[in-house]
């Protein structure tokens, strides 16, 4: 699956899951201070959402981001196979 | 419990080793005012915490300092990959390598051990939030430091960004230590210390 995948393609997903992953960690902090703060809330709904969408996409096409998530075709332990984040490789 | 995201909060990827950098870079990672001992010192405090607003918070960003040291410890990895012996002498690397070869292990630029002194779990929430605000000013002062040395874009990046998120804490900090002080005897804060009395 490795070397059929389109890098570009995964790099950019990733890079987006990214983005919206900084979005909701500000928001978490935000509203850790800010609990009753209704407009945040929404926005915290609205991007959890559209984070698991993503999430779900990548771990279908590129393989798992977190240990609770596989590929539905993989026939080997990606998690493990697959590169670190350190590497600089897609992250 | 915690769960691993197979990703960096932001990216890193250096092409142009350095390690001259990497070693004023690894401060971040074990030394005084570094991200080890910026998530040990929230994760550490927040047991004893007796608002739930501000319990939340330093279980918040004491995790997202895991996320920053694991950045820092991505870009000293990368300014210390396929280092010769001749690179490693002459860059002065040659001292942490030969304890460490390549690995990552947490030290200050100068290369004294992380050690758990370099923080405060006080118990008492005035002092405890106070020490949090300082210990992100000390690593945004940090950062301005490495900032003045490092030339390299693609080293920069990952650091600017963890620079600002110092300035986020200590905002939300600030907001902790107000929220605090909402539960205490207005007349006078010290009064009673709501972690002990």
């Amino acid at each position: 699956m490795n070397g059929t995948c389109n890098c570009r393609e995964r790099k950019t997903l990733l890079n987006e899951i990214g983005k919206i992953d900084f979005v909701l960690v500000e928001l978490n902090l935000y509203l850790d201070t800010h609990p009753f703060d209704q407009q945040a809330l929404t926005n915290i709904r609205h991007f959890q959402k559209m984070k698991k969408q993503l999430v779900q996409e990548y771990t279908e096409n590129y393989g798992p981001l977190t240990r609770d998530c596989m590929n539905d075709n993989a026939h080997e332990w990606q998690w493990s196979l697959q590169d670190w984040p350190w590497e600089g490789g897609f992250y | 419990m915690w769960n691993y995201e197979k990703r960096l909060q932001f990216p890193v990827k250096i092409t142009q080793t350095n390690p001259e950098i990497a070693q004023v870079i690894i401060s971040q990672y074990g030394g005084p005012d570094g991200e080890l001992a910026a998530s040990m010192r929230y994760l550490a405090q927040r047991y004893t915490m007796p608002y739930n607003a501000v319990t939340g918070l330093l279980t918040d960003i004491g995790t997202e300092e895991l996320a920053h040291f694991e950045m820092i410890c991505a870009i000293v990895y990368q300014l210390t990959r396929n280092l010769t012996p001749e690179q490693l002498k002459e860059s002065g690397f040659d001292k942490y390598y030969v304890d460490h070869t390549l690995a990552l292990w947490p030290q200050s630029a100068g290369g004294i051990p992380f050690n758990a002194n370099q923080f405060q779990s006080k118990g008492d929430v005035i002092t405890d939030l106070m020490e949090d605000m300082a210990a992100e000013q000390k690593a945004r002062t940090t950062y301005d430091n490495i900032l003045r040395l490092v030339k390299d874009p693609e080293v920069a990046a990952p650091i600017r960004f963890l620079r600002a998120r110092e300035i986020v804490h200590f905002q939300r900090f600030g907001e902790a230590l107000r929220i605090a002080q909402e539960n205490l005897d207005s007349k006078n804060f010290y009064a009673f210390n709501p972690e002990f009395d």
